[in-house]
C-alpha cells in the first residue's frame, strides 16, 4: 500500500473546504472561529506533504529547497494560529459583553 | 503499514471534521476538534514530521482549545442563547459554495502536471543521506534560528501586538480611571470578607 502526493492533497482539499461550509453556513462566532482552525490545519498538512515529496529516496532535495524549509513553514502557520484564535476570542468576550449574543446574524452595526 | 494508518486517520479526520461544523452545541464541537486534532499529528508523524507531531497536540490540542474550552465555560450560554436561527437557504448555499470550491480544488489538483508526475513517489518510503534527519528538532532548530531568523522575529512581534490588543479589546470599559476601578474591585472584595 502506498501513499501518494496527490492523496495527501485530496485530503487537504476536503479539510479545508469543511472549514469554509462551517464558517458560511454557521453563525456561533465560536463554532466559526473552530471552522478557521480547521481550515489552517488543511492548509499545514499541504504544507507538510509538499515537504515530505521534495525529499527524494536518495536524501537530496528536489529544487535546492532545504529539506526542513516546510517545517518552518508550518511552525510560522502555528503561531499565527495562535495569535488568531487569542484574538479572536476578546473579539468574541467584548462582543458578547456588549449585545450579549454569540450570533454573527445579531452584529448588524455596519449593515448598509 | 504507514500508508494504512494515513488512510484511516484521514477518513476519521474528515469525519470528525464533519461533525465539529455540524454539532449544535459548540462544546461537542471543541472535543471533536481536539480529535481531529490528535489525528492530524498522526498523519504528521507518517509524513516524517515527529516534532511537528508533538507541537501539533501541544499547541493546538493545549493550549488553543483549552482557550475555546475556557471561553465557553466563561460565557456559560444556555441553550437559547445557542440556538442558530434556522436558515436552510443559508446552509444550502454555504454548502454548494463549498462544494464548489472542493471540486474546483480537487480538478487543480488532478490537472497538476507536477503532482501527477508524483504520483509513482510513495511518501511512506525510506529516506537515506543528508536529508534523512530533516523533520527532527535540530534540523529545525537549526533551520529556524539561522535561516529563518527574520520571519521568526517577525512572528513574535506578531505575537505581542496580538496580546496587547487581546488585553485591549477585553478591558472593562465601565471604570473611567484607574482609582475608581480600585474603589470598585474594593468594594465587590468587601462583602466576600465580611460574608467570611
Amino acid at each position: 500500500m502506498t501513499l501518494s502526493l496527490e492523496l495527501c492533497l485530496y485530503l487537504c482539499a476536503a479539510v479545508f473546504s469543511i472549514g469554509v461550509y462551517g464558517v458560511l453556513s454557521r453563525q456561533n462566532i465560536i463554532v466559526i472561529l473552530m471552522s478557521l482552525e480547521l481550515m489552517l490545519n488543511g492548509v499545514n498538512l499541504a504544507i507538510i506533504s509538499f515537504g515530505r515529496y521534495f525529499i527524494t529516496e536518495s536524501g537530496a532535495t528536489l529544487s535546492g529547497v532545504p529539506p526542513s524549509t516546510s517545517q518552518v513553514f508550518v511552525i510560522i502557520v502555528l503561531a499565527i494560529a495562535a495569535a488568531e484564535a487569542a484574538v479572536g476570542l476578546a473579539i468574541l468576550l467584548a462582543v458578547y459583553r456588549r449585545w450579549r449574543s454569540t450570533q454573527v446574524g445579531d452584529m448588524r452595526l455596519l449593515k448598509g | 503499514m504507514d500508508a494504512l494508518v494515513f488512510y484511516i486517520s484521514g477518513i476519521l479526520m474528515i469525519a470528525s471534521a464533519l461533525l465539529v461544523v455540524t454539532r449544535k452545541n459548540p462544546v461537542y464541537s471543541a472535543i471533536l476538534l481536539v480529535v481531529f486534532f490528535v489525528l492530524t499529528s498522526v498523519n504528521f508523524l507518517v509524513l516524517r514530521s515527529p516534532f511537528l507531531a508533538v507541537i501539533q497536540v501541544l499547541v493546538y490540542g493545549g493550549a488553543i482549545m483549552v482557550l475555546f474550552i475556557f471561553v465557553l465555560m466563561l460565557l456559560n450560554l444556555t441553550p437559547q442563547e445557542l440556538e442558530e436561527k434556522a436558515d436552510p437557504r443559508r446552509k444550502a448555499l454555504a454548502a454548494a459554495g463549498s462544494g464548489c470550491l472542493f471540486g474546483l480544488l480537487c480538478w487543480a489538483i488532478s490537472s497538476s502536471k507536477r503532482v501527477g508526475e508524483a504520483g509513482e513517489v510513495d511518501l511512506t518510503g525510506a529516506v537515506t543521506g543528508p536529508a534523512a534527519t530533516a523533520g527532527e528538532t535540530r534540523e529545525i532548530g537549526e533551520a529556524l534560528f539561522a535561516e529563518h531568523i527574520l520571519p521568526f522575529e517577525f512572528t513574535s512581534i506578531l505575537i505581542f501586538i496580538a496580546i496587547i490588543g487581546a488585553i485591549y479589546l477585553t478591558r472593562t470599559r465601565k471604570s473611567s480611571g484607574p482609582a475608581e476601578k480600585d474603589e470598585k474591585e474594593e468594594g465587590a472584595e468587601n462583602p466576600q470578607e465580611a460574608g467570611a
